[in-house]
């Protein structure tokens, strides 16, 4: 039921009347909506490639959401969760939000919490989506880097003068210049802070 | 005066004293037929000394022909009622001998008056008179009849009837008797014969008939005076006895009673009466008593006595009384029916106990008892109030949710009809389902009496694993039944046997919160215990066992090896086990962990076990 186009609400869940009546409010609010009873029954059809959430019920027989929870982080899930209980135990809620769960909600949850917590979670699978792709192609950008023009890289970040750069390369201030302006034009910058932004998505610069 | 009318009439009043002693004795126990006989013959014999001394005396022929024949009339009844009070006090004697003896005795008496003079004589021809120890006697001369045979025969037979009784008494160990009655009685029978003898004139001595049997008429009356003595006695010791069993019966706080069933009367002690609020002079009968027990224990009693009428079981009920005050009495009524000879009931006769104290103190304890597992209850749903909320809150959300959509479906205006009654079903189900989980709830921390109900235990078990299941998930614990099949029911309240499942189903878990997930097994059993009278659940865990020296331990109050634990949980369940005469006890496993086992008696036994 998955669409390629909209974003899809997964909902895994073992009770199957509840699984059906949240299946419910989110087809009638516009979602598209896939159900399952187990977290197996999920994983055998998730297809990472596709945007959306995940609402899943804390406590189930075999593998329990918390444990779904864990297994997605480890293969570098992005998809949102939002925690669906009956019963708001705090230890696990914590453990969750800890893990990063996106909401807790219990059972009975009102139709807008819960509809507003689905719209969040998967604007933010759109932003950490997004977000990952920049990311991706700002190290695109900087794997074409030679070492060289990448330690002058570090240094234009760092707030050096191409003279002091020049000085502790040990080399001279026309050459340095020549590494900057591939290294502007290979990470696509306009602006020297536009290239500090970019670094620093990246976790670099700031301290050499 | 001559020695011989001194002798012969301080005989007869001998004989007469006896008779009319014996006659009171019979006057005042018209059932005991042998005073009559015997008061009859020792009257006869009497009668035969007064003729005998006549006779003695006698100088005319007329005279002597008229005493000779009216002397039969006294032989005949002392025969007769001697023969009969042997039979009826010495038990013994045989009957054709009697019946022979009494039809000779009768035909004698009759021949006596058909023919002339007597049955002894045709005709008396003179007197003969001889001195006889200095006195001057008479004795009858003439032409003797044949049928005088007859009269010895009879005393032939008698001798012989005599001889066979008196070897009977013998026989059956009664030497002493058989002596003194049997030995005086044939010295009565061989004496005697001295009557045909002196008709015959082979003796001369006068008739002395009279004093053969004084011999027995003394030895008998000593017999029954030692019987009267003895009758004596026992009334006082019954009347001790008495005594001592009314001392005995007020100091236990015992109410004796007697009804006499055909008349429908009660006869009850004044102890009972005040026991059961009856005035002290108000004539009772079933109904007055039927009217005294609590109205609601009355079908109660009313089936008891029935039941005791129908079968001649002992009677026994545990009642409550109504007292015009309205204080309630709590009685403990036994007794016991007599029947008649017919077969019918006659008589009941017992003794009711107050057992008011008793009572109170078992009720009390029965509280308390139901105080505590009550108690242990809230304590248990409040560690299972996670649960409990998860089973509430899934319906309730599911409820919520298929609300919310259909309310959605209707403002956006595309109402889908079939998704529509879907939804609809849905909540209707989930309905049921939260009434059903509130309802096991309220059960559960009910405070109501003890049921008694008939059940069967693999439901208990599975209402159990149903009430405990999120908690179960939520440990990671997987259960394992095995319920035996076909079991028989027991007896019992089902939430407090549900209590004890869960508190062992908890501790099992509880056991295992440290072991690796896959070994988070549970194994509940259900099955018939060897002897088939009882159902026996066992809970066996995979946990670390029981770390104690003795395992009878875990079971006293306030033992505990949690750090949350009051120590009263399995405290409470052999409590209630035992309340429902079972037992509760633990065994550590071969492998690993540890089984609580229980049992149960099965319905049939539970209510022998209500009865005896």
């Amino acid at each position: 039921m998955s669409s390629p186009l909209g974003p899809t609400v997964f909902i895994v869940d073992d009770y199957a009347p509840g699984r059906r009546s949240i299946s419910r409010l989110l087809r009638t609010a516009g979602f598209a909506v896939t159900a399952c009873a187990s977290a197996k029954e999920f994983l055998a059809q998730y297809d990472p490639e596709t945007s959306g959430c995940l609402v899943l019920d804390l406590a189930m027989p075999a593998v329990s959401g918390l444990e779904l929870q864990n297994i997605l982080a480890e293969r570098g899930s992005l998809l949102p969760i939002i925690f669906l209980t009956a019963h708001g135990d705090v230890p696990k809620s914590v453990q969750a939000m800890k893990r990063g769960a996106t909401d807790f909600l219990t059972k009975p949850v009102n139709d807008e919490d819960l509809l507003a917590a689905v719209r969040v979670a998967i604007e933010k699978h759109r932003a950490l989506r997004r977000e990952q792709a920049e990311l991706s192609e700002i190290r695109a950008r900087l794997a074409t880097l030679t070492p060289r023009e990448r330690e002058v890289l570090e240094y234009v970040v760092a707030g050096k003068l191409n003279k002091q750069i020049a000085a502790e390369l040990g080399t001279v201030e026309q050459t340095v210049k020549i590494h900057r302006a591939h290294v502007m034009q290979k990470m696509r910058a306009q602006s020297v802070a536009e290239l500090v932004r970019l670094t620093q998505r990246c976790g670099i610069g700031g301290s050499v | 005066m001559s020695w011989i009318t001194a002798v012969w009439s301080m005989n007869a009043a001998a004989c007469l004293t006896f008779a009319g002693f014996y006659f009171v004795v019979w006057c005042k126990q018209r059932q005991n037929l042998v005073y009559l006989f015997f008061s009859c013959s020792a009257t006869a014999a009497a009668a035969i000394s007064a003729f005998e001394l006549w006779m003695l005396n006698s100088t005319t022929v007329e005279q002597y022909e008229l005493l000779v024949r009216w002397i039969h009339v006294p032989t005949f009844v002392l025969t007769v009622s001697f023969v009969a009070f042997v039979r009826l006090y010495l038990r013994a004697g045989r009957a054709w001998l009697a019946w022979s003896i009494y039809s000779l005795r009768t035909l004698v008496l009759i021949l006596n008056f058909i023919f002339a003079v007597s049955i002894n004589f045709t005709a008396i021809t003179n007197i003969r008179q001889f001195s006889w120890g200095g006195q001057l006697v008479s004795v009858p001369v003439g032409t003797r009849s044949p049928w005088g045979l007859l009269s010895s025969v009879s005393l032939l037979l008698l001798l012989i009837f005599s001889v066979d009784a008196t070897i009977t008494v013998w026989r059956r160990g009664d030497r002493r008797r058989a002596l003194l009655i049997g030995g005086s009685m044939i010295f009565g029978a061989v004496l005697a014969w001295h009557v045909p003898l002196v008709i015959w004139g082979i003796l001369e001595v006068p008739f002395f008939l009279g004093f053969t049997y004084t011999a027995i008429v003394a030895v008998m009356g000593y017999e029954l005076s030692n019987d009267v003595a003895r009758a004596a006695g026992l009334a006082r010791e019954l009347e001790v006895s008495e005594k001592r069993l009314n001392l005995a019966a007020e100091s236990a706080n015992l109410g004796m009673w007697e009804w006499d069933i055909v008349h429908d009367e009660i006869w009850i002690t004044e102890k009972g009466r005040a026991m059961f609020g009856f005035a002290p002079s108000e004539k009772l009968d079933f109904d007055r008593f039927r009217s005294s027990v609590h109205p609601e224990d009355r079908a109660l009693v009313l089936q008891a006595v029935e039941n005791v009428l129908q079968t001649g079981a002992e009677y026994r009920s545990e009642y409550r009384v109504l007292l015009p005050d309205g204080q309630v009495r709590w009685i403990d009524g036994r007794g016991h029916v007599e029947f008649n000879g017919a077969g019918q009931p006659a008589r009941m006769r017992g003794a009711s106990l107050d057992i008011t104290k008793r009572k109170q103190a078992e009720l009390e304890a029965a509280r308390h008892r139901t105080e505590m597992a009550h108690l242990s209850r809230v304590t248990t749903a409040g560690e299972l109030s996670g649960s409990l909320a998860h089973e509430l809150n899934r319906p309730l959300g599911a409820i919520l949710s298929n609300a919310q959509a259909a309310q959605r479906m209707l403002a956006n205006g595309g109402v889908d009809v079939a998704e529509f009654r879907e939804i609809l079903n849905d909540i209707v189900s989930e309905n049921k389902h939260a009434a059903e989980v509130i309802r096991r709830l309220r059960l559960w921390l009910q405070k109501g009496e003890v049921q008694q109900h008939s059940l069967h235990i693999n439901k208990v078990v599975r209402d159990v694993l149903k009430l405990i299941r999120t908690d179960l998930i939520s440990q990671n614990v997987s259960v394992d039944t095995e319920l035996a099949r076909n079991l028989p029911t027991v007896t019992g309240d089902p939430v407090q046997l549900q209590q004890v499942l869960v508190n062992l189903v908890v501790n099992a878990c509880d056991a295992m919160a440290d072991c690796d997930t896959r070994e988070r097994r549970l194994r509940i059993r259900t099955g018939l215990e060897k002897g088939g009278d009882a159902v026996i659940v066992s809970v066996t865990d995979r946990g670390g066992g029981i770390q104690v020296k003795e395992v009878e331990q875990i079971f006293e109050p306030f033992f505990t090896t949690k750090a949350k634990g009051m120590g009263l949980g399995l405290s409470v369940c052999r409590t209630i086990i035992g309340a429902h005469r079972g037992k509760l006890w633990a065994t550590n496993n071969a492998e690993r962990g540890a089984t609580f086992h229980f049992t149960l008696l099965k319905d049939a036994s539970a209510k022998e076990v209500l009865i005896t």
